[in-house]
């Protein structure tokens, strides 16, 4: 053999144990083992011509080098991929908390009406009466008011705007935003944020939010506010929920409605079909709809009063309860809102 | 308001063919909403919310006009009957007549009174038609006499009074009608005393005796008793805005009361004294004994609407044909003078409602049906005006930052028990105090939003380690405005310590791009903390006061910060670092420290040794031992040992010198 063939067959050995695919301790006795591919080649050196033997045993000794950090890399990465792992085991959790779903639902509805160009707004959750009322067509003593429970707050009363109350609804953000905007439509606002009426029970928190929708512009019709409302039900219930207005009466808007949503359990119609063809009624909504709140086309003398001339302008309101729309979500079964502010961490971890 | 209507009965006012679920379903649609239909003595009743601008519908034959007119728009043939009442000449009439008693007018109060005297009452036991009808409207029945009141009342729509003849006469014999003054006392029928306030309207006999409650409730000294034996049945109607008054004064809230209030057509006592009469005499056997007295001095002019059809066009977003404007409002009791363009509308004397054209496109869009217009968003301007002083999208995500890492939110009530509004540090003459509560909990409005997230911690002992939030307002009460509305984002912790929670803080600085801040121990600590510290951030020439970071009394950890204040240091993106090319040199040294050694200005102190101490922290502490981690950086070359040997001797000397410290080890 000359030296130029053991470079060869070194050359050779590396490139084998580089495409190796035996495990650790089988390449280590492969390659460095007493009766290894090494100590094999190693036993040439004597055949070679004792010039060469010189060169010849700095390259073996660079070989062995290489093998036997190979082989040490090679050995110490399959012990750790062997060291076995039982994958039944339960993950350990990670420290995760919780929105409160009140922010959850005030968040969904933000992100809809923003994506139609609604701007979120706020406005005082403690406002003088006229802002709450007598702005919105609502004299002092009307009998309209008996329909809001009001916290009023003692002491401080206004010249002109009367006493300070608790907003009964976020509606106070009408003739604020038309003074806002010193009384210049367009407006797209949807206004949200906590309101109080003297109530409590299953329904009724006597603090819960509202998000108020208000569109003042030239043209605006009842059709944009069923297009509106349509949207947002689709958006938030999910495709194929539809509105639908009936009529009713609020001071502040004239025609004025009832809105519902249809009940996504039974598709409006009231009625559950079983799959074996059997019908019940639906246990979720009463008759196909469910009530979530009030709208309408807002009031001429609401306009006048936040300085906007309701000859050139119309526009169309709407204002519900987050907690009431939140909790006709499908399958969401909550039928006590007053645990929202309980603050029992077993009922908020949930979300 | 609700109204109940037996389905036997609407059909006495009503001719058509369709069933209780049609009519229940239809009328939802397009008038008032029937909110349930029940099976009470095998009669479907409904039950159906009137608004309050609708008071001509709060009676079966108000209910049978406006079934009448939505059920053709749904193809299902409806009439309202007429009215069918007997007339006063073809009544039993008494052989001795009975005087009226003299009534004195005051037609600012009370716009009309009419009434008779019907001698020779019966007390008759209620015949079974009328018992179930009043039972299945869920009133009480008592006999004749006085159930006949209220079922006409419910039939037609209008109140009226049985006074027993004799004892009113007895007190007098006069009616004067007056504006109560302050004080006076006075009885109603079902033994209830009541000393008025002044500026009732109220009936008064000649020696100021208060003898009814007009509209409102009788008084125990005029009304039917088991002697009665002549009955002055009597309808009068009054001033909206003083039944009201009275009425919410004195919380009597009776059916009378809550339509007199809402401005009940007076026209109607014509058919209520009719009706009322004619029962009379058939069910008591009464007999007419005086004309009938009627005074109704002003009556109301019918006000005519100008409703021009391109109005209509603007709130329905498409074109009716006049004609079928007309025939809806026609259909509602209105005449309709077609004009060029125009319709000059007269509503009926009932419908005192409708007053401007918007009014009328009411009526015209519901009988259109609201379910037969397009739905369409609508193509106008998307106006680009946001508020300059709020920031919901930060806010957004300062929740779920803190929700990912291991935080509860919690909405706890804005308004609180005395004792949890003192807890804020402030007295409780420094806050909102609600004048009506529900509950003595919720009183005060709340001046921070510590003191409840403390106590939510109370209620959920189980739960350790456990850190909540609230983002939420306070009310800061001013002299002459609306209260300061001012936003917080407050935490309280148990369960983890000081560090782990002032950590959480700087990784929310941080992710709000805020890199230059400090926390400054305070000498004084704030009401509520046993050691608080004023969280400061610098923004360019500004400072802002963040907020307090502290221990508070109850051994907690807790957090507080202004979002206006955060709003203005945070920033929407940071400022890019070239990454380094030379190496840092990371070394470790433990000093042992006196006790209550404040470490921060220790580390401070480091840091500003030399620009090459890029970094400190803390990595260890044992007992007083405290190992710091030291990082040296130049971004021109890598530091050699010879390089940082004189910094870390400087370090290491002030540290001794200026601290009582004493390195651990040799330099």
């Amino acid at each position: 053999m000359t030296i130029e063939e053991l470079s060869q067959r070194i050359e050779h050995l590396k490139k084998e144990l580089a495409t190796d695919l035996a495990t650790g301790t089988e390449v280590k006795t492969k390659y460095l083992g007493k009766r290894g591919l090494f100590n094999e080649l190693a036993q040439v050196l004597r055949q070679l011509d004792p010039g060469d033997r010189r060169a010849a045993g700095q390259q073996l000794n660079e070989l062995k080098v290489f093998l036997e950090s190979t082989v040490a890399t090679a050995a110490s990465k399959n012990a750790i991929d062997h060291q076995w792992v039982d994958l039944t085991m339960p993950g350990i959790d990670p420290k995760v908390g919780h929105l409160h779903p009140v922010s959850q639902a005030m968040a969904e509805i933000t992100s809809i009406f923003e994506r139609v160009g609604f701007t979120r707004v706020r406005y005082p959750e403690v406002d003088w009466d006229w802002y709450v009322f007598e702005a919105l067509n609502m004299p002092p003593s009307h009998p309209a008011r008996d329909e809001w429970e009001t916290f009023f707050v003692d002491g401080q009363v206004s010249d002109d705007k009367g006493r300070l109350v608790l907003t009964t609804h976020t509606s106070n953000g009408q003739v604020r935003e038309m003074e806002r905007l010193e009384h210049q439509p367009p407006i797209r606002m949807i206004n949200m944020s906590r309101c109080y009426r003297r109530q409590q029970d299953a329904t009724h928190t006597q603090m819960f939010h509202q998000f108020e929708g208000l569109v003042v512009d030239k043209g605006i019709n009842i059709q944009h506010l069923k297009g509106t409302l349509d949207y947002f039900a689709q958006e938030f219930y999910g495709p194929g929920t539809k509105s639908r207005i009936r009529p009713f009466h609020f001071q502040f808007t004239e025609p004025s409605f009832e809105v519902d949503f249809s009940c996504h359990l039974c598709a409006g119609t009231g009625i559950i079909r079983a799959k074996n063809g059997q019908e019940s009624k639906c246990k979720f909504c009463k008759s196909g709809w469910h009530e979530v709140g009030g709208a309408g086309m807002v009031h001429p003398n609401v306009l006048k009063a936040g300085g906007i001339d309701p000859s050139v302008y119309t526009g169309f309101a709407f204002g519900w309860g987050v907690e009431r729309t939140y909790t006709l979500k499908e399958g969401l079964n909550i039928d006590d809102i007053r645990l929202l502010y309980a603050n029992d961490i077993r009922f908020l971890k949930q979300f | 308001m609700n109204i109940l209507i037996p389905h036997s009965w609407l059909l006495e006012h009503l001719d058509t063919a369709a069933t209780p679920a049609q009519i229940a379903q239809n009328i939802s649609l397009c008038g008032p909403s029937v909110e349930r239909v029940s099976e009470v003595e095998d009669d479907s009743v409904y039950d159906i919310e009137v608004t309050t601008n609708r008071v001509d519908s709060m009676s079966v034959r108000g209910i049978a006009r406006e079934v009448a007119v939505i059920l053709p728009q749904f193809g299902i043939e409806a009439q309202l009957k007429p009215q069918h009442l007997s007339r006063y000449q073809d009544l039993a009439q008494a052989e001795t007549q009975l005087p009226l008693p003299t009534i004195h007018l005051n037609q600012y109060l009370v716009k009309r009174v009419t009434c008779v005297v019907l001698a020779n009452v019966q007390r008759t036991q209620t015949p079974d038609w009328m018992a179930r009808r009043l039972r299945q409207v869920g009133m009480n029945i008592h006999d004749s006499v006085i159930d006949i009141t209220n079922y006409i009342t419910h039939e037609l729509g209008h109140p009226c009074h049985a006074f027993d003849y004799d004892r009113l006469m007895a007190l007098g014999g006069e009616i004067i009608i007056k504006e109560a003054g302050a004080g006076q006392t006075f009885m109603t029928l079902d033994g209830v005393e009541f000393t008025t306030v002044g500026g009732e309207v109220v009936f008064e006999n000649q020696a100021g005796e208060i003898i009814d409650l007009p509209s409102i409730k009788g008084t125990a000294n005029t009304s039917i008793n088991a002697e009665t034996k002549n009955v002055l049945l009597f309808s009068e109607n009054t001033v909206a805005e003083k039944v009201r008054f009275a009425s919410m004064t004195h919380a009597i809230r009776t059916v009378a009361a809550q339509l007199e209030e809402k401005n009940v057509d007076p026209e109607l006592a014509t058919d209520i004294l009719q009706r009322g009469t004619e029962l009379y005499v058939h069910l008591c056997g009464a007999q007419i004994a005086s004309p009938v007295y009627d005074e109704f001095p002003v009556r109301r002019e019918p006000q005519q609407i100008q409703l021009s059809v391109d109005t209509v066009a603007a709130y329905l977003g498409l074109e009716l044909p006049r004609a079928i404007i007309s025939t809806f409002l026609e259909n509602i009791g209105c005449e309709v003078e077609l004009h060029e363009e125009m319709l000059l509308v007269t509503p009926p004397s009932f419908r005192r409602d409708l007053e401007l054209p918007v009014d009328l496109i009411e009526e015209i869009a519901r009988l259109y049906g609201y379910h037969n217009l397009p739905s369409v968003l609508m193509p106008t301007a998307i106006p680009l005006t946001p508020q300059p002083d709020v920031n919901f999208s930060l806010e957004q995500s300062l929740k779920s930052f803190l929700a990912h890492i291991g935080w509860q939110e919690v909405y706890c009530y804005s308004m609180v028990s005395a004792e949890i509004a003192t807890q804020s540090g402030f007295k409780l003459e420094e806050h909102l105090k609600i004048t009506n509560p529900l509950a003595d909990d919720r009183v005060y409005l709340r001046r921070s939003l510590l003191p409840s997230l403390i106590e939510v911690l109370g209620q959920n002992p189980q739960v350790s380690p456990l850190s909540i939030f609230e983002m939420a307002t306070v009310y800061l009460p001013q002299p002459t405005s609306i209260p300061v509305h001012e936003l917080h984002l407050s935490g309280v912790v148990t369960g983890r310590s000081y560090r782990q929670l002032r950590g959480e803080l700087e990784a929310l600085l941080q992710q709000l791009f805020i890199t230059d801040f400090d926390i400054e121990p305070v000498e004084q600590p704030l009401v509520n903390y046993l050691q608080s510290a004023q969280i400061l951030a610098r923004k360019g020439e500004e400072l802002c006061t963040l907020g307090t970071i502290g221990v508070l009394t109850t051994g907690q950890v807790a957090v507080d910060i202004l979002l206006s204040e955060l709003s203005k240091a945070a920033a929407t993106h940071p400022r890019y670092h070239p990454l380094p090319k030379t190496a840092a040199i990371v070394e470790d040294l433990t000093f042992t420290l006196p006790e209550h050694t404040a470490l921060g200005p220790i580390l401070n102190l480091i840091k500003n040794t030399a620009s090459s101490v890029t970094n400190i922290s803390v990595v260890s502490q044992y007992e007083q031992n405290f190992t710091l981690r030291l990082t040296y950086w130049e971004e021109t070359h890598t530091l050699s040992n010879e390089e940082i040997e004189p910094i870390r001797r400087q370090i290491v000397a002030t540290v001794e010198q200026l601290f009582r410290a004493q390195l651990v080890g040799q330099v």
